[in-house]
Formats: C-alpha cells, structure tokens, sequence
C-alpha cells in the first residue's frame, strides 16, 4: 500500500501517508472497524521516523478517518458514504489540477488533453 | 536534559593535517539526528570524540548530560555504539560475543536479543571472524540495541551493505526507537536513508558544522527557482546563492530561506517567476557543501 | 564480567596453556630420568645433580615463553580492533586491564600445578642419593613467580598501543645493537652490563631467571 511514499517529493512524509491512508479509506480498501498496523510496526516497515506515523494517524484521527483506541490499537471508522465520496472526488481533483499542470508545460493544449482523456477512458471501458 | 550531545567549542587536532577548530553540536533528545558530510569531513572523529575515545583540546562534551570524557565509563554504560569497522574478537562465535556484551551492560535485555538473533537470521555458532559484512553489522546492531541504550550512536551502520540487510538493520533501530526516549545520532552517506528517518539534520564538511536544523526546514531551505527577465543585481528577500543561464529565456537561481509570499518580489522587479523546483535531501545537500566551500570563512573562523 | 574476559582469554591461549601444561608436568620427570627407584644402580649424586641442573635450564625458558605467549594472546584480539571495541565498554580502562591480567594469571595457575604435581610425583618415583633432597615446591613457586614477572612484563609491554610496543622493543634492541657495534669496534662501551646488574641481580625483577633451577638439591 506505501510502495509510493516517496522521501525527494517536496510533500511532507505525513503528509503523503496520510494522504494515502485517507484515500484508502474513502475508497474502501480500509474497511470500517479494520486495524491498522501500529505506529512501531508501520514506522519500521517502511523505515520512517516513529512520529512521521504518529502524526499521519493523529491527523486522520482528527479529520475523523481513524480513531486511535488506548491499548487497542488505530482503528478505521465508519466514515459516511457522502464524506468517503467527497475526498475521492478532491483526490481526483489533485490529480487533475497535476495533469493540467504537466499538459501544459509540454506544451498540449487542453482541447488535445480533453480528447486524449476520452480516449483513454473509451478505450478502458470496451 | 534537552540535549542527549551537546557539543560547545570543540577543538581537536590530530597531526598537522587535520583539524576540528570550533565545534557547536546539539542532538535534541529523542532525536533522530543525521550526521551528514563528505569523507574526511570528521564525522567519525566527532563520533569517537563523543564517545570519549579520542580527547578534544579545548571545549565541552556533554552526553546525556554528564561531561564527556571524564564520566565515561558511567555515561557508555547508556550509549550503544554502531562502529564504522566491526572489530569484535574473532575467534568468538556469535552466542559467546553477546554473552560477552551481556556481561558489562546492567540493562541488557536478554529476550530481546534472543528475538533480534532471529530476525537477522544470525547462527550463533558461527565465529565472528567468519561473518560476512552484512552479518557483522547486523550482530553489531544486535549488540547495540540489546543493550538497551537511551542514546545510540552509529557511525555509517550500513556502509557497504547490501539493501536487504540495510532495510532489516534499519527497521530494528526504528523499532526500538518507537517505544520511546531514545535518541539516535546517525552518520551515513546513504542520504535517502537518512531522509527516510530523520527528524534533525546536521552537515560537516572540512572539520566545521555547516548547518545544523530539522528536517522540514533543511529540505525545505534550498530551492532552485526558474526565472525570466530579472535584472542583473537584485535585492532579495531570500538569499541568493547562485545564478545560471538556461539558454535565452530563462535563468536558474539557487536560493536559500525561499517562502511562497515572496513571489511578489518578482513581480516588484519586473521578473517572472516560472517554477519553484524542490530539492531532495542529496541535492540539497550538495548545493549547500558547494555554496559553504566557495565562501570565505567567517572571521571567527579563522585562528 | 570477569568470567567472560577469562573465557575469551582461554579462547586465545588454550593451545599454549595446555602445552604449557603438559610440559611443566613432564619437565621434573624427564630431570630425574635414569634415577628411578625400580631401574639397577641409582645414581651418584653428582651425576644426578648434574642431570637435574642441565634439565634445569628449560624451567625458566618454559616461564618466558609462557609469559610471552599468554600476554600477547590476552591483547592480540585488542590490537587488531585497535582498542576501539575495549575503551567503548562502561568501565574505566584501569578495571578493563586488571580483568585482561587477571584472566592470565588464572590461566597461568595451570602450568605452576602441573609442575608441582610432576616435581612430587618425580621425586617420590626417584632414587634420591643421601644428602640430597627435593624441593618440589620451592622450584614451584620460583616458576610460578618466573612466569608472573615474565606475564607483567610482557603484558605491559603489549597493553600499550602497538606504537609504544614498537618503541620499547625498538629501545632494547637499539641499546643491544649499539653495544654489539661498540665491541666490533673494539670501542670500550658498556651498555648492557649495567642494565643487567640492575634488572638481573637481586633485586631486580628478572633476578629470578638467573642460577640454577635445582629439583633435586643440597
């Protein structure tokens, strides 16, 4: 799940975890109720610092996506279809605020990247 | 105890080549530091000065709060030590060199050590003398951690290791670090892995401390800004450590303490600010040896 | 912490040790040979003094080399780490040598023992002439003390760095050379003699070398 957290990126390393974590939950590869692995064993896998975790799980926590249970553990909460709806619909939005971006220091218009993404997404559906 | 090193005015000498002037280091306790610079820079010098194997000329050692290297048989007693050359004796095997280990730390934790033999996958049986370099330094990271340690010094841990057993050495220091209080102080040349883990950065270079900040603000200090039509002497805001032409169009500056408000700068004289490009920990790393070489020396700087 | 430094130690000398041993047992035995109380016609006492006094000769060699080989076995592991693993332990460097010497002198109990079950043993099987006697234990404790004074001295010769090792061994042997070089020139130069008299006459400490190791006695 964290194979593209990436210390060059000018994001925070919380910043990207959380990001990722939140993602996963409003797209339901996170279930509700689901543990999440603890800071020591997370921070270790992925050889980060113990309070990069500490702060990606407290920040999602206080949005709401996780609660953190004394003794027990982090766990997913039940996050209403509506909010898990809005925050995949913000990441698509940071994805395409990125490719509009890229699109236009390469130099391709809009019209030709609006056509490419047509494309692309018929070609995907069939 | 906010510092678990606190370095002030550190003279050392050795010899006629090689010289640490004037010292000032803090690792804030629970830290984990990064100890960065160049080959010859003096980082295992600073290390083994830390450590009380090497006497400094003039200024003040402290480790985790007591004077250094007066106190230093107490003080090593609480310090787990990572060398850069594996030196254990070689005609025991690895059961008997931790049991050796075992012997002289109070703390040591035994079960411990017994769960970090086979996460390594390290056969004590075997003499150390006949290790391989990936199993020296997991067993002297074993060494380390087992004891316990409130602060743990390593001085290039994974220097010539292959990736799998930088990641199981790594993921054993950062584990043991998340129970909590301990304080790392990491040298490494491997500049990604630190950028991973650490929470301070500090840089050597020629024997002097060159910067010394948290993470965030040194990767985030230096930038390189991709500007058009800015005249040839500026007053800026932020510091600017070197300008370059990118063919006609545009120039690429190198600049230091960069915020986003300051974009209007540009605007103020008539420049376009294109991009702001982020560096990454080794390029920003090299930016700044470059820039603090070619400088002149501060006047305090120089005896 | 002591019993780990020891057996680390044994791990280096045990080869010695045991050698050590065995020919501190055998050494009385092969000193009397011929005087055994089963063998035909025991010998004169001044055949068996003569016996006893060139066998003699190896007890305080067997003590050198032994106080040798076990000192440089106890630092040999240190040098080659160049002390950095010793001086990172929590103990004052002090305390640290006092373990390296203690484990020696414990290892080093071995061959003493030896010897005196071998001298009992010998002259009890001998066929000591009247107006002989043994001394099985006054030659023990003379090598025991033999081999403790070579032990120091060579110990502390390799507890410092390899650098003042090569110093003192460097001093002796420029004295030794400027000596030899002074008597081929027929210069009248004498170096060495006093520095004998000093360490080699009583009181010095290597006094103790010197004479004759006697098992079978006055």
């Amino acid at each position: 799940m964290f194979d593209h957290i990436d210390p060059r990126s000018p994001t925070p390393l919380y910043a990207q975890l959380a990001s990722r974590l939140r993602l996963a939950v409003a797209a339901g590869e996170l279930r509700p109720g689901e543990a999440l692995p603890s800071v020591r064993r997370l921070a270790a896998q992925l050889r980060v610092n113990p309070a990069t975790v500490v702060q990606a799980y407290r920040d999602l926590e206080h949005e709401g996506f996780l609660e953190m249970r004394q003794g027990a553990g982090t766990f997913v909460r039940d996050v209403p279809t509506g909010r898990r709806t809005s925050e995949r619909i913000r990441q698509a939005t940071v994805l395409v605020r990125q490719l509009i971006a890229d699109a236009g220091r390469l130099g391709v218009s809009l019209d030709e990247l609006h056509s490419a993404i047509l494309e692309e997404m018929g070609a995907k559906a069939s | 105890m906010t510092h678990a090193i606190d370095i002030r005015g550190l003279h050392y000498r050795a010899g006629r080549s090689f010289e640490i002037p004037s010292l000032d280091l803090r690792v804030p306790t629970g830290a984990i530091y990064g100890f960065l610079g160049p080959n010859g820079s003096g980082k295992t010098t600073t290390i083994r000065l830390v450590l009380g194997l090497l006497r400094p000329r003039a200024g003040d050692i402290r480790v985790l709060d007591r004077p250094m290297p007066r106190q230093a048989a107490d003080v090593l007693a609480r310090v787990g030590y990572v060398p850069e050359q594996p030196h254990l004796d070689p005609t025991l095997t690895v059961r008997e060199a931790m049991r050796f280990q075992a012997a002289f730390y109070p703390t040591w934790d035994h079960a411990w050590a017994e769960e970090l033999l086979v996460a390594f996958e390290l056969d004590e049986r075997r003499l150390f003398g006949k290790l391989s370099k990936g199993q020296k330094g997991k067993l002297m990271m074993l060494l380390a951690l087992a004891q316990r340690p409130e602060l743990l010094v390593l001085d290039e841990p994974t220097d010539g290791l292959d990736p799998v057993v930088r990641r199981d050495m790594l993921a054993a220091l950062i584990d043991y670090v998340s129970e909590g209080g301990a304080t790392v102080f990491i040298s490494s040349h491997l500049v990604h892995e630190l950028e991973r883990m650490c929470d301070w950065i500090g840089v050597m270079d020629q024997g002097r401390l060159v910067t010394e900040l948290p993470m965030e603000r040194f990767k985030n200090g230096i930038k390189r800004l991709v500007v058009s039509g800015a005249p040839p002497a500026v007053a800026a805001p932020f510091s600017l450590l070197s300008r370059e032409r990118n063919g006609a169009a545009t120039e690429t500056w190198l600049v230091r303490g960069w915020e986003p408000e300051m974009h209007a700068f540009f605007d103020s004289v008539g420049a376009s600010l294109q991009r702001v490009i982020d560096l990454d920990l080794e390029d920003g790393f090299v930016e700044l040896l470059r820039t603090f070489r070619t400088l002149p020396p501060r006047p305090e700087e120089v005896r | 912490m002591f019993r780990v430094v020891l057996y680390a130690q044994w791990k280096w000398s045990r080869l010695v040790v045991t050698l050590g041993t065995i020919a501190a047992f055998i050494l009385p035995a092969l000193s009397v040979q011929g005087a055994s109380r089963d063998v035909g016609s025991p010998l004169k006492a001044g055949e068996l003094l003569s016996l006893v006094q060139s066998w003699g000769v190896l007890y305080p060699v067997l003590a050198a080399a032994l106080g040798l080989l076990v000192a440089i076995a106890t630092w040999a592991p240190d040098h080659r780490g160049r002390h950095v693993h010793a001086l990172s332990l929590p103990l004052p460097r002090w305390r640290y040598v006092l373990l390296r010497f203690g484990a020696g002198v414990v290892l080093l109990a071995a061959p003493a023992v030896a010897l005196l079950a071998g001298a009992v043993l010998a002259t009890h099987l001998a066929a000591i002439p009247p107006g002989l006697e043994g001394y099985p234990v006054a030659l023990t404790i003379r090598f025991a003390l033999a081999v403790l004074v070579a032990y120091a001295v060579f110990f502390a010769i390799s507890a410092g760095t390899t650098r003042t090792a090569g110093a003192i061994l460097t001093v002796i042997g420029g004295l030794i050379l400027v000596q030899v070089l002074a008597s081929a020139a027929d210069v009248h130069l004498d170096l060495l003699t006093p520095v004998q008299s000093i360490l080699l006459n009583w009181p010095g400490p290597l006094a103790i070398f010197t004479g004759r190791w006697m098992l079978i006695d006055v």
